[in-house]
């Protein structure tokens, strides 16, 4: 079990080198040095990038500064999914470091949220997290927590304090003894090649016949054509964090083990890379 | 109130006037066991086939607190609609100003990002062939 623990740790440590150049319309009154930073991949950009704001913020007038927004080749990132899932999505067969441009200006209103302050981040995080409860546990563990263990969520995430985090979270991957997983497994799987949002849909970790449910069994259900024909060639990536887990395994071990900090496992589905 | 319909994205069912006598549905609990969505038994609305295919799912709102409760309760709704786009339709509904806050939450327990699909919320938390959102003018649920 040993080795399980160190999964949750490596999950919470990976980092993303990444180098941010303003954009160049941008109006300076000097030229913009690039800034590079090791962003966490299971942070939120809004929360992880005052030090870029400043940055950039030194070398422009105040009137030209509006909310910062961030975007890459040419697709604005939203702030509201984890880094490590923007990264996975859109970047993560490309050469590091992951090149993302910073806009002062001309908000696309349409494709992002707002973010006017953390209290915004942490109100957003707090939500997935029940939500992610709804499915395990029919809010039963969230709800029972007090307002103070919620907070520690929120600020062990904000503060990158792994133990502080997980002292609580660690409630929120546990199930009744008499069970073998949780009710419904919290999952989001994206592909960039499509118009919907995500697939997201009630899966149960256990089938009828009471073995475990897999990730190879979770995509047939709700997204066949992610899985190679058997007679053809792999067409896709499915990666979470970084890499690609077996099909085989079992998707209770894959939501207790290598879900973001909002207890959602977010699953991208890349084409696969032609070397 | 033909007119105010024709201009509103969604429809509502069975004439609009009456009051829903539903019990609100347990708390998490999706009606069957399996991983298909609820099934939409009890729906008064269409004979529409199978749940994949029907574009529309049936939304049940229900105002909590002192905010103003809505003369029509139950609307068809597409289910690529967002929460924004059913904040701002019952926003202009209820003749809210545009800068007065309206939160809606899902099993009284969590409130979805606003760019969330109605038909997302619906397969996972839909109970009884609809989808039952609260909605509030102050923080009910945090």
């Amino acid at each position: 079990m040993t080795d399980d623990k160190d999964v949750l740790r490596d999950v919470w440590f990976g980092r993303i080198p990444t180098c941010f150049m303003l954009y160049q319309d941008e109006i300076t009154e000097r030229e913009a040095e690039p800034y590079y930073l090791l962003l966490p991949r299971i942070s939120y950009l809004t929360l992880v990038t005052d030090k870029v704001k400043k940055h950039f913020q030194k070398v422009m007038r105040q009137e030209d500064v509006t909310e910062i927004w961030f975007e890459y080749e040419g697709t604005p990132l939203k702030w509201h999914f984890p880094i490590g899932l923007l990264f996975d999505l859109h970047a993560s067969n490309t050469a590091l470091p992951w090149n993302i441009t910073v806009h002062f200006k001309n908000f696309p209103e349409k494709d992002l949220l707002h973010c006017p302050s953390k209290d915004v981040i942490e109100a957003h995080f707090m939500a997935c997290v029940k939500e992610a409860d709804a499915l395990k546990h029919k809010s039963q563990v969230i709800n029972e927590m007090q307002k103070k263990d919620h907070k520690q969520l929120w600020m062990g995430l904000q503060n990158d304090k792994f133990d502080q985090f997980w002292a609580i979270n660690r409630k929120l991957m546990e199930y009744p003894p008499e069970d073998s997983g949780f009710r419904y497994i919290p999952f989001r799987i994206y592909q960039v090649t499509t118009e919907r949002p995500f697939i997201q849909k009630l899966f149960r970790p256990v089938a009828t016949n009471g073995q475990l449910n897999t990730l190879g069994d979770l995509l047939k259900e709700v997204c066949p054509a992610a899985i190679t024909p058997e007679d053809g060639q792999k067409k896709n990536q499915v990666m979470v964090h970084g890499i690609e887990p077996m099909l085989e395994t079992p998707v209770q071990w894959l939501s207790e083990h290598m879900s973001y900090p909002d207890n959602f496992l977010h699953i991208s589905i890349i084409p696969q890379p032609t070397d | 109130m033909a007119e105010v319909e024709e201009q509103l994205p969604l429809s509502p069912q069975d004439g609009g006037r009456g009051e829903c006598g539903e019990e609100p549905p347990d708390g998490g609990a999706a009606v069957g066991v399996s991983e298909t969505a609820p099934p939409s038994a009890g729906s008064p609305v269409t004979e529409e086939p199978a749940e994949d295919t029907k574009k529309k799912i049936d939304v049940l709102l229900k105002a909590v607190g002192d905010t103003p409760i809505m003369k029509t309760k139950k609307w068809s709704v597409e289910r690529t609609r967002t929460i924004q786009g059913l904040v701002d339709f019952i926003k202009k509904f209820l003749k809210l100003v545009a800068s007065e806050q309206l939160f809606i939450y899902v099993n009284q327990s969590f409130a979805p990002s606003p760019d969330q699909e109605v038909g997302t919320l619906y397969e996972c938390f839909g109970s009884d062939g609809k989808l039952v959102l609260h909605y509030c003018k102050s923080q009910a649920w945090g």
